[in-house]
């Protein structure tokens, strides 16, 4: 999140707010080395009926493009291409339409960057604790509120899976929770049944602070370690340390405090099942984090707003690392002072993870509009990136992000059935989504108001009246 | 997907420069024409003829649009381009004060930089001229706004002074959007009176410069322009033109599509932001996305803005507008009132007139798109301003040329590039 929409969001947080206890089951499940995987879902699929989608351009999100038809049994799909029998499924016509994997958008802050903003403290913005530079012991789940309107505007357009992060005003934020699209009353009843958690962390400008530490980059470096040495040791006590092969740091330089859930978080990290989600712009800022957290074994790296990711994208290649960018952010703050439209185009073209990601709910409807964009700028500077490489950039990429690459992401035999009937090409501004599945249910149709879900907020506000 | 054709466009090579120049083979679009096959003879700063099929002057310099969309270039109806550099870099950023001292008589032209990269960067996205407003820090005042002009061979600074503008929003004026109204109704009337420093009352709340910069509001010579989202509050701005028979321009309007006939009758205008979907505040709780589409229908003067949370204001404002205008298109705006809401519709709504489309006798300045101007994924593949073509090299181009996959086994570091 950019700084002026820390600030604006952050700003009246002079109450400084409770840290949230971590469940116990949280730091059981870490202790054992399966903290990526902890808190139940209550999230079940809507009302369903098997279906074939036929006739329509499929963009698979593997790198192929055909047209074809695609079957849907019990939230799966079953089969790809030309469907001579789909026995009793209900059939839709999407001839002439264009079919792709459900959008995922791994950077949103829904439900925590609440709308509508006001300015009365706390009620409204919960994006992230700030209270000391390592809250690896917070859960962003504990913040959102499912009723914000930010959630189906996304589902509108196309996303049926969303990351919320904690924000980048400190060094290490928290964990992130996945959720599906469809609006409920309960975090739990969107949670991703058995999607890992991220841990945020943020290098560079919005995590310096003025007085308190860490008051510059090489400040935020020491913490870091500092951090990680914490997690080793706590690591090789809970035996993770043999189970990773690896040998600890040593003792860190000074213990400062916050009980062993903050130890726990990043010991899994360390142990490669919480996926670390790092806000960074400078080349530099990248390179040097990167070699931190590969020094302490962490490689399940995603760097996201990366505004100079292209001056290194052959090393993160290599280094199999995600990034996940907007297509055309520059100038509103120095660290992205380079930033250029041909960004994610040259993270790609050196065969690197390239995303696209929101940021601000503005944006999380128009997350195919912004891979237009990026893609566009790529093929003006003569790289070939045609729509159904380009759409990896929302979907296959953006699971692979965040640990969802068997479920989500492309549209193959047993993947999840999050599919998008585009009325065109989605990467026209023209196109919307018609249909929007979520585990082979219509979760929206541009059609049936009935499948149009409206927040609590939107209801009986005589300034909505007249409006679908 | 159409497929986009790469950037290179056929220049028939011409002795270096002349004065001539002939874009042939144009699809003309202005928001009321969409010809293709024209021809568009520009001498020097003006454009001699567009016809279809027109004839290429002996000597001219030959521009082949390629059947390619010609239009006006963008203009941005509101943005601080060139008050602002870089983001968080205070030396860089000029467009608001918080002395409640200046008010009204605040004159952002004075802090224009023709240098700015967002200068740079809106020229080579194809906008060509600009209302750059200052940001409202104190009182219900913000300043005067300026028109500019981005064609590299002139001056920026098109016109100072060329709009005033407030805000509704109660946050500084004390607290109450009551306080704000009260504070705007009674400078305008403070101002009413005729211009003897001698007799003025000595509890007055305007000084003389205040006072000089609402005379061309009351004037009608320029709009005052009001911040205002709330139903409500566009109520109200529309009895303040009314009951001091002042032009006034409503920015942001997220709710306008409530008063659209109200608006219309009215002759106030609207600078709104098609991308506004989510109720962001309480005061767009009725924000939808076919704001513009139902606007049009009533017939009120609008013209487009876009914010993005600020980032598209001023660093993307070109991109912005025709992103913000390809969404109000679908959904539900005509494709010629979409293009006219990020061309003429500035002039129309800030200045009351017209500007002067692509016609004979009109200054030369066009862009050549490599795409549908509504689509985001569009270009521009030409810029012209003034009759000439704009170089389309940026610091953005450059950084992008030198950090080109083609160059990453380059051995040589990429400052030596």
């Amino acid at each position: 999140m950019n700084k002026a929409l820390r600030s604006l969001a952050e700003a009246a947080l002079a109450l400084s707010l409770a840290a949230a206890p971590v469940a116990a089951k949280d730091r059981a499940d870490a202790a054992q080395g399966a903290g990526a995987d902890v808190a139940a879902s209550d999230y079940r699929p809507l009302p369903r009926q098997d279906m074939v989608l036929v006739g329509a351009t499929i963009l698979d999100g593997a790198g192929r493009r055909l047209i074809g038809d695609v079957l849907v049994r019990d939230g799966r799909i079953v089969e790809v291409g030309a469907i001579a029998d789909a026995g009793n499924a209900k059939r839709i016509d999407a001839t002439g339409r264009w079919l792709t994997p459900g959008l995922i958008d791994i950077h949103t802050h829904y439900g925590t960057f609440l709308l509508p903003q006001s300015d009365s403290g706390g009620d409204w913005s919960d994006i992230t604790e700030r209270s000391a530079p390592n809250v690896a012991d917070t859960a962003i789940e504990h913040a959102v509120r499912s009723s914000d309107p930010g959630f189906s505007h996304a589902l509108a357009g196309g996303v049926t899976t969303a990351q919320i992060l904690p924000g980048s005003s400190v060094l290490i934020g928290g964990r992130s929770v996945i959720v599906h699209t469809i609006p409920t009353v309960t975090l739990a009843q969107m949670r991703f049944p058995g999607a890992p958690q991220g841990l945020k962390m943020a290098c560079g400008g919005n995590s310096v602070n003025e007085g308190t530490f860490p008051t510059s980059r090489q400040g935020q470096i020491a913490g870091l370690k500092r951090a990680l040495q914490e997690a080793e040791l706590y690591l090789a006590k809970q035996g993770g340390g043999e189970k990773s092969g690896r040998k600890p740091h040593g003792p860190p330089g000074g213990r400062q405090g916050g009980g062993e859930a903050r130890e726990a978080t990043l010991a899994a990290a360390i142990a490669g099942e919480l996926p670390v989600h790092l806000h960074c712009y400078r080349a530099d800022d990248i390179a040097t984090w990167l070699a931190v957290l590969k020094d302490f074994g962490i490689t399940r790296v995603t760097v996201h707003h990366a505004a100079e990711a292209y001056k290194i994208a052959p090393m993160l290649a290599r280094e199999n690392v995600c990034v996940a960018v907007w297509p055309d952010w520059w100038g509103f703050k120095r660290e992205a002072e380079d930033g250029i439209p041909e960004n994610a185009a040259f993270i790609d073209a050196a065969g690197g993870c390239a995303i696209m990601h929101s940021d601000i709910p503005m944006l999380g409807s128009l997350l195919n509009i912004e891979t237009a964009k990026a893609a566009a700028a790529g093929r003006r500077a003569g790289l070939d990136i045609p729509p159904e490489r380009a759409i990896r950039w929302i979907t296959s990429n953006a699971a692979r992000a965040i640990g969802l690459e068997h479920r989500i992401g492309t549209i193959a035999p047993g993947m999840n059935a999050d599919l998008v009937v585009w009325s065109g090409d989605p990467f026209s501004v023209f196109s919307k989504p018609d249909l929007v599945l979520i585990e082979g249910a219509v979760a929206f149709d541009r059609s049936d108001k009935s499948r149009r879900p409206v927040s609590d907020f939107e209801l009986g506000r005589p300034q909505r009246e007249g409006i679908e | 997907m159409r497929a986009l054709v790469a950037l290179a466009l056929l220049v028939c090579a011409v002795p270096a420069f002349s004065q001539t120049l002939a874009i042939t083979n144009a699809r003309l679009l202005d928001g009321d024409r969409d010809e293709t096959g024209v021809t568009i003879v520009v001498q020097g700063g003006t454009i001699a003829s567009v016809a279809r099929g027109g004839a290429v002057p002996q000597g001219a310099q030959v521009i082949d649009a390629g059947g390619r969309p010609v239009t006006a270039p963008l203009s941005a109806a509101a943005t601080q381009i060139g008050v602002i550099g870089m983001g968080g870099a205070t030396n860089t950023e000029d467009s608001a004060a918080t002395s409640t001292v200046l008010g009204g008589a605040f004159d952002i032209s004075r802090a224009l930089d023709p240098d700015a990269l967002t200068i740079q960067e809106a020229r080579a996205q194809g906008v060509g001229k600009a209302m750059v407003f200052p940001t409202q820090r104190s009182g219900a005042f913000g300043g005067a706004g300026a028109l500019v002009d981005l064609d590299p061979a002139g001056p920026l600074l098109k016109e100072r002074q060329a709009a005033l503008f407030a805000t509704s929003s109660g946050s500084t004026s004390g607290g109450s959007r009551a306080a704000a109204w009260s504070l705007i109704r009674n400078a305008l009337a403070e101002a009413r009176r005729p211009a003897d420093p001698a007799n003025r009352p000595r509890d007055d709340l305007l000084g003389p410069a205040e006072i000089e910069a609402l005379r061309p509001v009351l004037a009608r010579r320029i709009p005052l322009a009001v911040a205002a989202n709330r139903t409500a509050d566009i109520r109200e701005a529309i009895a303040l033109s009314r009951d001091f028979g002042i032009r006034v321009v409503v920015i942001g309007g997220a709710e306008a599509w409530r008063l659209a006939e109200q608006l219309a009758q009215a002759q106030v205008s609207v600078v709104l932001d098609p991308l506004d979907e989510l109720p962001f505040s309480y005061e767009s709780v009725g924000t939808r996305r076919d704001n513009a589409a139902l606007l049009a229908k009533a017939g009120v003067s609008m013209a487009f803005m876009v914010s993005g949370q600020t980032i598209y204001l001023s660093y993307n404002v070109g991109a912005g507008l025709r992103e913000g205008a390809g969404i109000a298109a679908a959904n539900g705006l005509s494709r010629g009132d979409a293009l006219r809401a990020i061309t003429s519709g500035m002039a129309r709504v800030w200045t009351g007139k017209a500007s002067a489309g692509i016609a004979a006798g009109a200054p030369a300045d066009l862009v050549i798109w490599d795409g549908d101007p509504l689509e985001p994924s569009s270009a521009p593949a030409r810029v012209i301003l003034g009759g000439k073509p704009v170089s389309p090299v940026t610091r953005q181009t450059l950084l992008r040329d030198r950090y080109h996959p083609r160059r990453s086994d380059d051995p040589m570091p990429p400052a030596y590039r």
